[in-house]
Formats: C-alpha cells, sequence, structure tokens
C-alpha cells in the first residue's frame, strides 16, 4: 500500500528502505514467533532432506549430521546394489501388486458405499451406518492388526474356529502366517479401516449435486439405477478424478487407503515375508535394523523419486481425458 | 412379465439396506468382539465359542492389567505423550500461526513458500533418524513430543481461521498497550476454539495411536507406550513357537492369558477414541474437505 510510492529518486529508495526497517521493527516479536517455527522446519523437514545426499555417500552414522556433508562421494553405488540385491525382484513385486491391488479394490468401494447411503431415505439409519463407517479411521493400525489377530489367527482366531466347529473346513487357515493371504488380508484391513472416512468427501459431492435433475429424470421414466449411471456418478466425476489422482500419486505408499508401510511393517512376519516385504519395510530394516544407513536411503530415494513421477503424471492424463485435474 | 415399478424399487432397496446393514456389522462386531473377550475369562476365551456376550465374567483382565507395570506404565507413558504432545503442539502451531495470519507481516511470501515445501517434501524416515540421533532425541520421551509440535497443515487451517478475527479487536488492545503475547493469550485464543477443538483432537488421537517412534526412536522399556506393548504380544503371537507358549501360559493367575490381556489392551486403547469420537465427528467433516481442497 504505502510501498506503491515511485521509486525515482535514489532519495526515495533510501525512504523506502528505512520504512520497511521501521515495519520490521514493529513486527519484530511477530517475526520472532514465526522464526521459532522456521527452526523447527529447519530441523525436521530441510535438514533430512539434506541428509538425502547420504543415498550418494559412504556414510557412517558414527560420524552425526556433518558426515553427510563429509562422507566421501560413492556416486550411485547403492542404487546399483539394490538392482542386483537378492530380494530386488520380490520386494518391488509385492510393493507393485499391493499397491494396484488397492487402487483396483479399495479405492472404488467408499465410491459405491456413498452412492448406497445416498439411496437410503431414512436418514436415522443413514447417520447411524455412516457414523460407525468412519470409526475405524481412527483407531491404530496395530489395533487393527490386533482385532484381525483376535479373529484370524491361527490358534485363538475367533473365525478359523467357528469355521472348523461348523465343519466348513477341516483344519484353520493360516491367513495372517502364509504368504498366500498377505495380499488380501491388506487390502481387506485398508478397505475395512478407510472406506468410511473416504465415503465422507464423496457424500459432499453427491449432496453438491443439483435435485432437479433427478425429478425430471424420474418424470422421464428413468429407474434408480439409471438415475445412479446418469445422473449420481456423472455429477460426482470431477471429485472421483481428484481422489484417484491423489491415490495414484501416493500409490507407492498405499494410496489413500491405508498406508501400505504400516500394513506390511506390522502385518508382516517371517513366514508371509515373501509376499509382505515391500520397499519400504526393507529400506527400514536395511537402515535401522541393520545400521546400512546409505543403502537404505538410496532405496527410500528411488521410491520418493517414482512417486513423484506418478503424481504429475496421473494429474496429466486426468486433465488430458476429463478435464478436472489437482493442480 | 415387467415387474412394477413399486416392485422394483422394494427390491432395490432391500439389497441396499441389506448390503449397508451387513457393513455395520463387519464395521461394529470387531469392536463388540473385543469388548466381550476383555471381560470375559481369558482361558474361557481361549475354548472358543464366546460370540454374543462373555461367558465367564471376570474383572480379572483388567485387574493384572493395571498390576502388570509393563503395561500399567506403558498406559501412563501414552497418556502422559498425548496430553503434552497436544498441548505443546497447540501452542506452537497455534503462535506461529497467529503470527502468519498478519496481512501485512514482511517475507510473509518467503514463510508460506518455506512451509508449503516442506508440506510437500520430506527427507525420508532414514535422515529423519540420523537427525533425531544428532540432536540427542533418541531415547527420551522429548522425542514423542518435540518432532511433531509444528504441524504444517493445521498450521495454514489456524491462519486461514484466525484470518477471520476481525482485525478491530487486535487494534483496539494495541491502543490499549497489549504486546502480542497477550493479543494471542487474551483475545485471540479464548476466539478460535473451533479450529483449537479442531486440532486438539486430530493430534490427540495421533499421538495415541503413534507406535513407530515407540518402537525405532526409543530403547528404553520405560518410555515404550500401548501400542508398542500391543504390537509386542502379536509379534510374538505370530511366530509358530511363541504360539504354544502363549497356549501354556493360560495359567497362573484366574486364567489370564497373554491373548487376553492383548484384547484388554485394546480396549483400554480404544476406549478414549470413542469417548472423543462425537466431538472428532463434529469438527473433521469440515476439516476433510478444507484437507481436500488443499491437498
Amino acid at each position: 500500500m504505502e510501498l506503491d510510492t515511485p521509486l525515482t529518486s535514489p532519495a526515495a529508495q533510501g525512504g523506502r528502505r528505512s520504512q520497511l526497517w521501521k515495519r520490521f521493527k514493529k513486527q519484530k516479536v511477530l517475526h520472532a514467533f514465526v522464526g521459532l517455527g522456521m527452526i523447527f522446519l529447519l530441523v525436521f523437514s530441510y535438514t533430512p532432506m539434506f541428509g538425502i545426499l547420504m543415498a550418494f555417500k559412504d556414510y557412517s552414522i558414527s560420524n552425526g549430521i556433518q558426515g553427510i556433508f563429509t562422507s566421501e562421494w560413492v556416486g550411485l553405488r547403492y542404487f546399483d546394489e539394490f538392482i542386483h540385491d537378492y530380494q530386488f525382484a520380490t520386494i518391488v513385486r509385492n510393493t507393485l501388486v499391493l499397491s494396484f491391488l488397492k487402487v483396483i479394490f479399495a479405492f472404488p468401494a467408499p465410491i459405491l458405499l456413498a452412492i448406497m447411503l445416498n439411496e437410503v431415505k431414512n436418514m436415522a439409519f443413514k447417520r447411524f451406518v455412516q457414523t460407525i463407517s468412519y470409526l475405524p479411521h481412527f483407531i491404530s493400525w496395530v489395533v487393527v492388526v490386533g482385532v484381525s489377530y483376535a479373529f484370524l489367527s491361527a490358534d485363538v482366531g475367533m473365525v478359523n474356529r467357528a469355521l472348523v466347529e461348523a465343519g466348513l473346513i477341516d483344519k484353520p487357515l493360516n491367513i495372517l502366517t502364509s504368504p498366500d493371504y498377505f495380499w488380501g488380508l491388506a487390502v481387506g484391513s485398508a478397505i475395512w479401516k478407510e472406506m468410511g472416512w473416504w465415503t465422507i468427501i464423496f457424500l459432499a459431492a453427491i449432496t453438491g449435486i443439483n435435485p432437479s435433475l433427478y425429478e425430471a429424470a424420474e418424470i422421464d421414466g428413468a429407474g434408480r439405477l439409471a438415475r445412479i449411471r446418469y445422473i449420481t456418478l456423472p455429477g460426482m466425476k470431477g471429485t472421483i478424478v481428484v481422489v484417484l489422482v491423489l491415490t495414484i500419486g501416493s500409490i507407492l505408499g498405499g494410496g489413500l487407503v491405508g498406508s501400505n508401510f504400516e500394513q506390511a511393517y506390522l502385518f508382516g512376519n517371517s513366514i508371509n515375508n515373501p509376499t509382505s516385504e515391500i520397499v519400504q519395510t526393507y529400506a527400514f530394516k536395511v537402515g535401522l535394523s541393520d545400521g546400512r544407513f546409505s543403502y537404505a536411503a538410496a532405496i527410500d530415494l528411488i521410491q520418493s523419486v517414482i512417486s513423484v513421477v506418478l503424481i504429475f503424471s496421473s494429474n496429466f492424463i486426468a486433465k488430458r481425458v476429463s478435464g478436472s485435474s489437482l493442480f | 412379465m415387467l415387474k412394477s415399478q413399486k416392485q422394483k424399487d422394494f427390491l432395490f432397496d432391500s439389497v441396499i439396506y441389506i448390503v449397508l446393514f451387513i457393513i455395520m456389522l463387519t464395521m461394529l462386531y470387531p469392536f463388540y468382539y473385543v469388548l466381550i473377550a476383555s471381560f470375559n475369562k481369558g482361558s474361557d476365551t481361549l475354548l472358543g465359542g464366546v460370540y454374543l456376550w462373555p461367558r465367564s465374567v471376570t474383572l480379572e483382565n483388567y485387574k493384572i492389567f493395571l498390576e502388570d507395570p509393563k503395561w500399567y506404565r506403558a498406559f501412563l507413558v501414552t497418556v502422559a505423550r498425548t496430553i503434552t504432545g497436544t498441548a505443546l503442539g497447540l501452542l506452537l502451531t497455534s503462535l506461529v500461526a497467529y503470527a502468519l495470519s498478519h496481512r501485512d507481516l514482511l517475507f510473509s511470501k518467503t514463510y508460506f513458500s518455506i512451509i508449503v515445501f516442506a508440506m510437500y517434501f520430506s527427507g525420508g524416515l532414514i535422515p529423519y533418524y540420523v537427525v533425531l540421533r544428532s540432536i540427542g532425541l533418541l531415547n527420551s520421551f522429548a522425542v514423542y513430543i518435540v518432532p511433531s509440535m509444528l504441524n504444517t497443515f493445521f498450521l495454514l487451517i489456524a491462519i486461514s481461521f484466525f484470518r477471520e478475527i476481525p482485525g478491530e479487536m487486535k487494534e483496539s488492545a494495541h491502543m490499549d498497550g497489549a504486546g502480542e503475547l497477550v493479543i494471542f493469550f487474551r483475545i485471540i485464543l479464548p476466539v478460535s476454539t473451533p479450529v483449537l477443538a479442531t486440532m486438539a483432537l486430530f493430534m490427540g488421537v495421533g499421538q495415541w495411536n503413534s507406535w513407530l517412534d515407540s518402537a525405532y526412536f526409543v530403547q528404553s522399556e520405560n518410555l515404550r507406550t500401548l501400542t508398542y506393548r500391543m504390537m509386542e504380544v502379536i509379534n510374538k503371537s505370530n511366530s509358530p513357537m511363541d504360539a504354544i507358549a502363549v497356549a501354556n501360559s493360560a495359567s497362573a493367575s484366574a486364567g489370564v492369558t497373554s491373548f487376553s490381556l492383548q484384547v484388554t489392551s485394546m480396549v483400554v486403547s480404544i476406549v478414549p477414541i470413542i469417548c472423543v469420537y462425537p466431538f472428532l465427528q463434529k469438527y473433521f467433516v469440515h476439516g476433510i474437505m478444507l484437507g481436500s481442497v488443499k491437498g
């Protein structure tokens, strides 16, 4: 406002600078508050970003933070090592399969639930179902795994025992401790935990649809399914695209429907390891358990780079195909 | 042959109601089962057949839970970290947000770019661990609190909330010679309860549910949290050798098994969330909408 004075003479410029300084001094307490926040960001966000350098260096934890800068450059040695790791193919396959299964099965679940809830006329029932459905979102993954254990484990699992008693199976299924079931378990528990939460946003999208469209369709003789197909779904298109872009961008982390890392780590054990080990859990174990920090940072970095590429390309495709996009 | 529209609608509605009812049951029953199992005698639960109500009602599980120093201590640490972490997180995040909510603040563009960049990019877990280690936060209670004190997501939400507060309130306080801290505590915070409540609830739930920091940033047994202890039991019982040990440990004290202790700890962990759930609900619909617009 007062800064808009034209900068003609050096005197005016000097005046402007001193005015700025005056303003700054007046705001110094506020800048101190912001500065405090900036220190937190510097320490906990930006220093780790510089820490990525260690992926290209021979870093040893005993050298602390300075070691990130002083240790010797090794170029792409650790990236090369990861590609030749004997577990490389398995880990990459698990990460991709788990991520895509979640997009295929867990992403549409809240859309279907939102459409079904929208068809319910009884408001009390609708609200009750919705309230219950997002409760699991607020429960820790540790508890979700604990609940799964109580239901599915081969020795104390309630479902397993009931099935055996009913004579439907001969012996308990090793759902938690067998590589055959892990992907199903992960997708199923992700749907259970996050479906209701993401329904909120899709229901909001449906609320935004003009009710007169439904009335007109009804007069034209469109049945319930036809109205869903031709009014509800097109009305949700924008939201669906935005959420899909977000999901694909974070697909390697598990998308928006449940963290791959938490699932793979907490459901994972030595027996289902052949299907449950993913890039993130591997980097984590290699880094924090084996102390190979540079190697782990390199593995982590590969995943981050792929994620950034994915979000930009999915956004680009969404813009081209449907006209709606995230940025 | 053609069914009337009414019949079709009835069929359609029935299918939807039945599917929704099943979904509701799958969401609700696990919580209920864990609850009744925690009130059932541990050794009796292992016999199977407990589905709808406790068969052999007992409070032993809770008694042992509270008497076991390991569990009890974990519970206290979790409560302490939730309260401290939420309070300090709320304080720092809203203080910084207050300063940044001044539209005439110099360099605010720079500040915002720094914040938004930090929201979208991270160095990953490994360098983060190195940082925590070098500044001496590892293996201390502070590692639960300090790194999450500034929440960038809620920072942006609080800024937009504070900006809606009429400027006259601040100006008249300035006239009276009040400093920024006084204005922040006496004028801004009291009128900001909706946003503060939202932040407190989400930060609180985050603190309460967090498990990774207790598993990897802390070694002292005294600092373990509830989620960590649960994880420990689950990990143990999933390895085949220990499954036998679990079955055998169905012994000494009043039929309490490691499984019944585990479900008890789960109830202890879920109940506080259910208690704040009505409040969470009141605020989070707004929160997720904001988040999705910004995200």
